[in-house]
């Protein structure tokens, strides 16, 4: 009962939050907006027993990704355009495409069997690290995933430097370094 | 009533449509990356949600698939924001619908 009451301000707080990104005005209201709603799902994570990912959920959503969007919006002073129109015409169309998509799976969701099984390890830390990095022969293999994504994450860092670096000096900056 | 697993994908369900509807409706190009981040953290709540449905052994993946969505996510957001950045100093606009370069 009382995991039911947490869950239902948390799921409020989610989903009015992510509300609030769709109606918002400027870019950066809308970040913030959508760390408030990073932040309840992380509460959800630990409300069913996932510690773990909602501290990565915390770590990387709300403290890295968030904040390189919103660093990014500073730095390029964008919400001063006010050209941009939030929606136009094509809108009118997207938004009851998406809900009746969203109520026919919503449907076929419901009718679906479902429970909680009692006997689930929940996922600790100490749990979701063993079977990561069970290096066993005839392990899961997850440690290749792992090391894949240092490389994608190196390479995806190398080439985001290498694309804003093209123009991001001013002219004197460049021909000092010449 | 008790907490059913039922409740967190209605949740993931919702917070997915909001996410692409604020990935295609919206014209500002950082609503659209915002939305895909969105719908990126709804599915992983639904996975996280599905694990806990799963008997034991099973139950790891929905820890450290999730794990993996959010290192791509986090990529994507890199790439992303960066390749914002080039076209911004182009354009001087954060319009969606003036980048149509690749359009051919």
């Amino acid at each position: 009962m009382l995991a039911l009451i947490y869950f239902i301000v948390l799921a409020v707080i989610a989903v009015g939050s992510a509300i609030c990104v769709l109606l918002a005005k400027h870019p950066l209201y809308g970040a913030l907006s959508l760390i408030l709603s990073m932040l309840s799902m992380a509460g959800i994570y630990g409300l069913l027993g996932s510690p773990f990912m909602g501290v990565v959920q915390i770590m990387v959503y709300a403290g890295a990704i968030v904040m390189l969007l919103t660093f990014v919006i500073m730095v390029l002073n964008a919400g001063k355009d006010n050209n941009t129109p939030r929606f136009d015409k094509v809108s009118l169309f997207v938004v009851p495409a998406v809900v009746v998509l969203c109520g026919l799976v919503g449907f076929v969701l419901v009718r679906a069997p479902l429970a909680f099984d009692a006997t689930t390890i929940r996922g600790s830390v100490k749990f979701t690290s063993e079977t990561l990095f069970n290096m066993a022969q005839n392990g899961p293999g997850y440690f290749v995933l792992f090391e894949v994504l240092g490389l994608l994450l190196l390479s995806s860092m190398a080439a985001a430097v290498l694309m804003a670096k093209k123009r991001l000096g001013s002219e004197v900056s460049e021909k000092e370094g010449k | 009533m008790e907490l059913q697993a039922m409740y967190i994908q209605i949740l993931a369900l919702v917070l997915f449509t909001i996410g692409l509807v604020v990935a295609i409706a919206r014209r500002n190009i950082f609503f659209v990356l915002m939305g895909v981040e969105l719908a990126l953290n709804a599915v992983n709540l639904s996975m996280v949600g599905f694990a806990k449905t799963l008997p034991a052994e099973l139950s790891a993946a929905g820890q450290i698939v999730p794990l993996f969505t959010i290192a791509v996510a986090a990529a994507e957001a890199c790439v992303g924001l960066a390749l914002v950045i080039l076209i911004f100093r182009n354009r001087e606009s954060v319009d969606s619908d003036s980048f149509t370069n690749m359009k051919g």
